[in-house]
């Protein structure tokens, strides 16, 4: 199976990082079900070019936290992702993308209300829509 | 190092007419895939030698699996080993592909004919062509089919992909990856090709000079330096932690590169010095070897092959 993971070369971030974020972030929010065959150490280190160590550090890391189980002899599988993990998530995701929005308009002097006349702007016209 | 070894090199010297290879210390870790990367000449060819036997070290001792054997290496560890040259054996070049194979399978109980059938169907290489009416690229695909047909649990290969269209390459490298995935192999790898350090390795060594000077994992290697493009013409070295090389590539914009620990201290560093960072990025493989070589060797090597550089 393969799994949707982009590695920038160029981040600052180091690898490692980068793929337990990203492996975590499609489990929680669903888009790798629950039970799937994850690929191998061997075969994600290939596609990802990076060693198995890193691949094995990850799935361990995620192993522990719930998310990934190991089956002996049969590969690591996604677990079940409670309904709170993934609520926390959803608001881990929306918050960090509010903080970059009102990051940038304090960085080019926009003050509250304006900021605000704006946000309401929008949410009158996306929400309307559908 | 708990891991068990493939193979261990204990101060290994080798004597050449013009220079000296050693004293080399290595430990491979069993199940991996380690690379040797280094310029030509460095003595990667001379150390997959010694590790087949095919060389005898002057001084020093090369454990396998385990054990350090004196005099002649036992006939079972050396069917263990696996090995392609950079050059192949001429003793083969009359015969045909079929031939060469039937000679090397009595030397190797574990010999796997259909292996190597469904090898050389995978490469396209003529069973029934002479060896020496190959194409280079061809001959290579034989070796690397009737090494591996063989079942070796330690592979040696020196340039495996010298000759090899991309399309065989590819080929090569899914290959050897189903044989990690498929058996309890260890690969050993003198290489230039950098694709295939990022698509292989677990693991890498830098011979430099007749000297290994330490083995790193992948991904650490890479992460190690970190290269920082500021705004400001003149930065003096003096206080900044971490950086090793700066250079002015414009009016008023350099680069420093600095080691990845310490990024974080240097940006902060900058910040209070007024000096604006435009970008960072990290590394190509080609530079950080260049580094090393120069003397600055990646942060985060094992202590242990540190002080042997």
């Amino acid at each position: 199976m393969w799994i949707p993971i982009q590695i920038n070369e160029n981040s600052a971030e180091p690898l490692y990082h980068q793929i337990e974020s990203q492996l975590k972030s499609l489990i929680v929010s669903g888009q790798i079900e629950e039970g799937t065959l994850l690929p191998s150490i061997r075969e994600f280190a290939s596609g990802l070019k990076c060693s198995v160590i890193t691949v094995r550090r990850v799935y361990q890391d995620l192993e522990n936290e719930g998310l990934l189980r190991t089956k002996q002899g049969t590969g690591t599988f996604v677990a079940k992702v409670s309904s709170q993990e993934r609520d926390e998530y959803r608001e881990a995701v929306v918050l960090k993308a509010l903080e970059a929005a009102i990051d940038a308009a304090k960085s080019l002097n926009y003050d509250e209300e304006e900021l605000i006349r704006l946000f309401m702007q929008i949410m009158e016209q996306r929400y309307k829509a559908t | 190092m708990e891991q068990s070894l493939a193979v261990e090199l204990r101060g290994v010297v080798k004597r050449r007419r013009r220079k000296k290879i050693g004293p080399i210390h290595l430990q491979i870790p069993q199940g991996y895939v380690v690379a040797l990367v280094g310029s030509n000449g460095s003595g990667k060819s001379t150390m997959l030698k010694m590790i087949q036997r095919t060389l005898q070290p002057d001084e020093g001792d090369i454990c396998w699996f385990g054990e350090a054997y004196a005099g002649e290496l036992p006939l079972e560890v050396h069917q263990q080993l696996g090995y392609v040259g950079e050059v192949p054996e001429s003793e083969e070049s009359l015969m045909t592909a079929e031939e060469a194979a039937r000679f090397r399978s009595r030397w190797y109980p574990a010999w796997d004919e259909e292996r190597l059938q469904e090898l050389l169907h995978r490469f396209e290489v003529p069973y029934h062509e002479r060896l020496s009416r190959m194409s280079k690229g061809e001959r290579r695909k034989f070796e690397i089919a009737a090494t591996l047909a063989t079942k070796p649990k330690l592979l040696l290969l020196d340039e495996p992909s010298s000759g090899l269209d991309p399309f065989a390459w590819k080929k090569l490298i899914d290959l050897l990856q189903d044989c990690l995935e498929e058996e309890d192999v260890t690969i050993l790898l003198a290489t230039h090709v950098i694709d295939e350090v990022k698509r292989l390795a677990d693991y890498i060594v830098l011979v430099h000079q007749g000297q290994a000077l330490g083995m790193i994992e992948k991904d650490q290697l890479f992460d190690s330096w970190r290269e920082v493009w500021v705004r400001s013409a003149g930065v003096g070295m003096k206080g900044l932690p971490g950086v090793v090389v700066i250079r002015e590539e414009g009016p008023s914009l350099s680069k420093l590169v600095v080691q990845e620990p310490h990024l974080d201290e240097l940006e902060q560093v900058l910040e209070n010095n007024g000096v604006q960072v435009l970008q960072t990025r990290s590394l190509e493989l080609e530079e950080i070897l260049e580094l090393w070589m120069q003397g600055y060797p990646p942060a985060g090597l094992a202590g242990e092959a540190a002080t042997y550089s």
